[in-house]
């Protein structure tokens, strides 16, 4: 475990990107990794984890004890301080029957650093057991981070898995985010990404929900604000194998830039009679009603776009 | 009463079809003005004039004033900081935005803002102030909450395109009540509708028919003039109703 000062160098970089002070003065983390290094951990009740550092990164374990209920969630933080070649973290996670529990997850990435970020991450939720998992990004405005994350979920019988990549501050860099679910009987699958590019940013979100189980449900929705030269491709594939199963996919995209790229892929496939599926797709530019309404009451357009996008990313 | 706003023979083309033909309007300090008209009157082409929306900056001719000041040309925006806004027919929603961002934002500089008190008058209580100005509110929720808006920014002048739309006739009283507290709250209002029975709540009020002005006076004689002859014209030709 690290020293006060190294934990206070490391609070310095990352509140200076936007993580909020609190983690820091009420020690809310349950575990604090800067690049390879264990900088702070404290267990969750009912949460037991094994945690290795490895020379690039760490690889956690985490199991979730059935019947579990926590009503603070467990706070972790996957970090750079400074610039590193490459940084990999490997996780299982496992929820345990009939828990309910929720994780806020930090990914910070301190002003100015370049990072290869590769995350992969197995997630088991098991029957009538409840999971949020709450990933929230924060980059420097001058750093750089090429992210290249995948989660697998299994989502068992009666069970409810939501799982949230929220890119809050700075830019997103080249990313790669692949959520894949398979969900049993009357189990539940949420994607939510929300996301801005700028500049050269490049974004690519894959969702793939399988829905098994019967009476199944499934929810991918992404929202991805692209401005300057940013290229964005947003892939949701939904598949519906099972009775009664309901999936849909809601894609939102809004550029803003004469060099934007943007691409938008529903997939819906029904391989049952009874299934239903449906998607949604929409690529454009900011709701012209919308600007013009919160400049009539006295925005600016850059301010009024501002909120509009700060709006849908929350 | 001085005016507020002077609309000076104002044409404009779209599309090549003839819209305004020459609109002469003053709307006074103070006053609750409503344009009466059928559909297609141009009275909302009017409105989005006066707000610089929907890409309608400037006429092709004429000139709109307000408080002495040309605004032909000027930005939504600015009109905005001069003490001009709109409330539309159907407001837009905004994902991830609560009523109380939405209310506090349109005041931000009413030194005196209230918002629990805005909800309060448009017949909503503190309860919608963490709802989403979204989907989730109803039609009718959502033009309250818009009315509650013009309460929270408190304009010089407020254009309610069809303030009455898409409300159920129950509650046409409550957005009387709402449009008189905002004029006595001193804003004027310039109100656009095509319900004689809503008009008769203003102090003046203006026939537009075919892009031009008919009769402007005592809203129940002009209410009366367009129930009894506009309602019935299928022509739409001003001059069967006595118009300039």
């Amino acid at each position: 475990m690290a020293t006060k000062d190294v934990l206070d160098t490391v609070a310095k970089k990352f509140i200076q990107i936007g993580l909020p002070k609190d983690l820091f003065e009420k020690n809310r983390f349950n575990l604090l990794v800067d690049r390879n290094r264990v900088i702070v951990r404290y267990p969750a009740p009912g949460v037991r984890s094994e945690v290795v550092e490895t020379p690039t990164g760490v690889k956690t374990k985490v199991y979730v004890e059935p019947g579990t209920k926590l009503e603070e969630p467990v706070t972790l933080c996957f970090g750079a301080a400074e610039t590193t070649e490459v940084q990999t973290t490997e996780g299982e996670i496992i929820v345990g029957e009939g828990a309910d529990v929720k994780f806020q997850v930090y990914g910070a990435m301190a002003e100015g650093i370049k990072l290869k970020h590769k995350n992969k991450l197995k997630v088991r939720v098991e029957k009538n057991a409840r999971f949020e998992f709450l990933d929230l990004h924060y980059n420097g405005e001058e750093t750089f981070v090429e992210l290249d994350t995948e989660t697998e979920a299994y989502v068992g019988e009666n069970a409810y898995f939501r799982s949230v990549f929220k890119q809050t501050r700075g830019r997103a860099g080249k990313v790669r985010i692949v959520l894949k679910a398979t969900v049993d009987k009357k189990g539940v699958a949420v994607f939510e990404t929300k996301m801005i590019g700028k500049k050269d940013d490049e974004i690519y979100v894959e969702d793939v929900i399988h829905l098994n189980g019967e009476e199944s449900r499934g929810i991918s929705k992404s929202r991805i604000i692209a401005v300057d030269e940013t290229k964005a491709t947003f892939v949701g594939e939904t598949y519906g194998n099972a009775p009664r199963c309901r999936g849909h996919i809601d894609c939102s995209e809004v550029i803003r830039g004469k060099d934007v790229t943007v691409k938008a892929v529903p997939v819906v496939v029904v391989n049952d009679e009874t299934a239903k599926v449906t998607h949604e797709a929409a690529i454009g530019s900011i709701d012209k009603k919308q600007l013009e309404t919160l400049m009539a009451r006295g925005l600016t357009e850059d301010e009024a776009v501002d909120v509009i996008v700060q709006g849908m990313l929350r | 009463m001085a005016p507020i706003l002077t609309v000076n023979d104002v044409k404009l083309t779209i599309d090549g079809k003839p819209i305004l033909k020459g609109v002469n309007l003053i709307v006074n300090e103070g006053e609750i003005h409503a344009v009466l008209g059928p559909n297609g009157a141009g009275k909302s082409t009017l409105a989005s004039l006066i707000m610089g929306i929907n890409d309608l900056k400037e006429p092709d001719s004429g000139e709109i004033i307000f408080k002495d000041k040309l605004i032909n040309g000027l930005k939504i925006t600015d009109r905005a900081k001069l003490g001009i806004t709109l409330a539309w027919q159907e407001p837009a929603r905004f994902e991830g935005i609560t009523v109380e961002e939405y209310l506090k934002l349109s005041g931000r500089n009413n030194p005196e803002l209230d918002v629990v008190e805005c909800l309060e008058l448009v017949g909503l209580d503190c309860s919608y102030l963490s709802r989403f100005v979204d989907d989730t509110l109803s039609g009718g929720e959502r033009k309250r909450v818009e009315l509650a808006s013009i309460l929270a920014m408190r304009p010089k002048l407020a254009v309610l395109d069809e303030p009455d739309s898409g409300i159920d006739f129950a509650s046409m009283e409550d957005i009387a009540n709402m449009i008189k507290t905002m004029r006595d709250r001193g804003t004027t209002v310039l109100m656009i509708t095509h319900r004689e029975e809503i008009a008769e709540i203003a102090d003046r009020a203006t026939l537009m028919c075919d892009g031009k002005v008919v009769q402007t006076g005592n809203p129940k004689e002009v209410g009366q003039k367009f129930k009894t002859m506009c309602v019935k014209c299928e022509v739409r030709n001003p001059e069967l109703v006595g118009g300039e």
